[in-house]
């Protein structure tokens, strides 16, 4: 008799731990974006998709950097915490979920995952492709936020369009006489906007040198600078050099935003658009 | 038949013209140079222009910058009688970048203008003031360059400090330019910017040249021989920070010069302290074009600041000069 009582608290005290369970995985699936309400960030393009995408009072917390004006083009809400990527700041201000990318603050991450918190890891978008897969991500995360699909939509059908021959020269010439060549987002962009990247012509993997004079030298029919910096520094030299004064008087210049090399979610869509225009009225003034 | 002496320095001065078309000639890209002179100043051709604004400017900045350096360091070693005396390493150079850094890092940008080597030419000024008032009145060569490294390196801190609260995200790294130089991307404007004031400085210089004369007699001797009062001692304090200031504000900081060209100089001259300033004029600005093309044929792109190419040089000319000084030779 004694041993069926023990055998019903068993099966009683299983079902117990099977809800607790099945509540367990209920708040482990993946909310609905509408129902975060505390969103933190330990990473600086997350936090610009946030401040830009998302209604400012869901945001907890974006990193430090982002105070920061250059990285910044939205307006920064007050109540939000500027963190530097340590858990205990963030598990004070108990956010409903944290977006994390795929390099920095991977330790703090991790001890937040370990003490139970919503830690979602987003992809770095270092390709179309890969931008794509961000976007994919994010959407999953929080949900169909008006922006955010747009900016898939917009990109989805840019991508979808066949690959436009190219029909004008580009090179790029970036802080530090820096140039990028294949396997770079910003080569892939001048590409499907129908442009021949010539220093992935000549046979620049990722990121190269390019001096003034190669520059000179190669003619492209579009100078491409990367902007954002309006403080001075030595690296700007060969960008404001007078030699490119022809090019600049011309308009065959083009500046890429400075968020293309941080956050390129936000602005890779508007940069492929006005790119290909650049191309077009180029092919039309021939 | 011409001496020695002479015959060096006229073949130095037969190797600046040679060494210009040398560094005409270097660069990554091939340029047909004949045609680009033909084709003129005002042709968009891609050889005129890779000629006249980028291998034009560069090479008689580095001339000038050269010029500059070589004759402020013949003008210091003149004026505190000292062999070790040199701008870059007293920390005159390092004024007039420090000044340069607050100046287009925090105040006013871009085209700052005129203020540029005239802020720049001002820092100088206080460095050079400070060395002479530490250790001018016949201090040992320790004391002298103990002064001067003192200065130099607080000035340093203060770049590196400067430099990192700076706005611009780049500040930090070009701490390397400041303090080794660099002429990649000059133009015209960097050039017209520096050459009134270097010219300036020569003169002022050059007028001050029968003073280091007389001070070389000593100072008593000088004031006997009429070289009295503050006039003399202002006048080359302010040709050295003009002509190194306007160098620096534009170059960075580019050491060495200064310090070698006026011992290879000396012996050719006759230990002439006026003399001096003209012929480590002329050989500055042959060995500065010299390290600029090797900088510009064996680095390339990925350029060597030239202040490390011109250390490569002068620092075993340090070691030489350690070494006859302990073989008890007079430096």
């Amino acid at each position: 008799m004694e041993e069926c009582r023990a055998a019903a608290r068993q099966i009683a005290g299983m079902s117990v731990s099977v809800k607790k369970l099945f509540l367990l995985s209920l708040l482990l699936l993946p909310l609905p974006a509408a129902a975060y309400e505390r969103i933190a960030s330990l990473n600086l393009c997350l936090d610009q998709i946030l401040l830009n995408w998302v209604a400012p009072e869901k945001i907890a917390s974006v990193t430090w950097l982002s105070a920061n004006e250059h990285y910044r083009s939205a307006p920064l809400p007050e109540q939000v915490h500027l963190n530097r990527g340590r858990a205990e700041e963030l598990l004070r201000l108990q956010p409903d979920l944290i977006l994390v990318g795929q390099f920095g603050a991977q330790r703090a991450a991790r001890r937040l995952r370990d003490l139970g918190l919503n830690v979602v890891a987003i992809p770095d978008a270092y390709s179309l492709e890969q931008l794509r897969d961000q976007l994919g991500a994010l959407e999953n995360t929080l949900g169909q936020l008006q922006p955010l699909q747009k900016q898939k939509q917009q990109l989805d059908k840019l991508l979808a369009a066949p690959m436009p021959p190219a029909q004008a020269s580009a090179l790029i010439l970036s802080a530090n006489n820096i140039t990028y060549g294949d396997g770079m987002l910003e080569h892939q962009l001048l590409e499907r906007a129908g442009f021949r990247n010539l220093a992935a012509k000549q046979g620049v993997k990722q990121l190269g040198r390019v001096s003034l004079e190669e520059v000179i030298a190669a003619q492209p029919d579009l100078l491409v600078f990367y902007g954002g910096e309006k403080d001075f520094a030595v690296a700007h030299l060969a960008a404001r050099h007078p030699a490119l004064k022809n090019y600049i008087d011309s308009g065959r210049t083009y500046t890429l935003p400075a968020e293309l090399g941080f956050c390129p979610a936000l602005v890779a869509a508007d940069v492929l658009q006005q790119l290909t225009d650049k191309r077009k009225s180029f092919v039309e003034a021939r | 038949m011409l001496k020695p002496g002479k015959f060096v320095l006229a073949m130095l001065f037969a190797a600046l013209p040679l060494a210009l078309i040398a560094a005409l000639v270097s660069g990554p890209v091939p340029v047909d140079l004949g045609a680009a002179l033909s084709q003129g100043w005002h042709s968009d051709s891609s050889d005129a222009v890779i000629l006249w604004q980028l291998r034009l400017p560069r090479a008689l900045l580095a001339i000038l910058v050269g010029a500059a350096l070589g004759m402020g360091g013949a003008a210091m070693q003149g004026m505190l009688r000292n062999p070790l005396a040199e701008p870059a390493l007293l920390g005159v150079s390092s004024g007039a970048a420090l000044a340069a850094i607050l100046l287009l890092y925090y105040g006013l940008a871009w085209l700052s203008g005129w203020l540029l080597p005239a802020l720049a030419i001002f820092g100088a000024f206080c460095a050079v003031a400070c060395v002479w008032m530490l250790a001018g009145r016949g201090a040992s060569a320790s004391r002298l360059v103990l002064a001067g490294v003192a200065i130099n390196a607080f000035l340093s801190a203060l770049m590196a400090l400067a430099l990192n609260y700076a706005p611009s995200m780049f500040a930090m790294q070009e701490i390397v330019f400041w303090l080794l130089g660099s002429l990649a991307n000059r133009g015209w404007d960097q050039l017209l910017l520096a050459v009134p004031f270097i010219l300036f400085g020569g003169v002022l210089l050059y007028c001050a040249r029968n003073y280091l004369r007389a001070l070389s007699l000593g100072e008593d001797s000088a004031a006997s021989l009429g070289f009295r009062g503050r006039r003399y001692p202002l006048m080359v304090l302010l040709g050295i920070a003009s002509a190194v200031g306007a160098a620096v504000a534009v170059a960075g900081t580019i050491g060495f010069v200064g310090l070698v060209v006026p011992h290879l100089m000396r012996p050719l001259v006759k230990q002439d302290p006026g003399r001096l300033l003209w012929s480590s004029a002329l050989a500055g600005a042959l060995l500065l074009l010299l390290a600029d093309i090797l900088v510009i044929n064996f680095v390339g792109a990925q350029e060597l600041r030239i202040g490390a190419v011109t250390a490569f040089i002068g620092a075993p000319f340090f070691f030489w000069l350690i070494v006859s000084a302990r073989r008890g030779q007079q430096l």
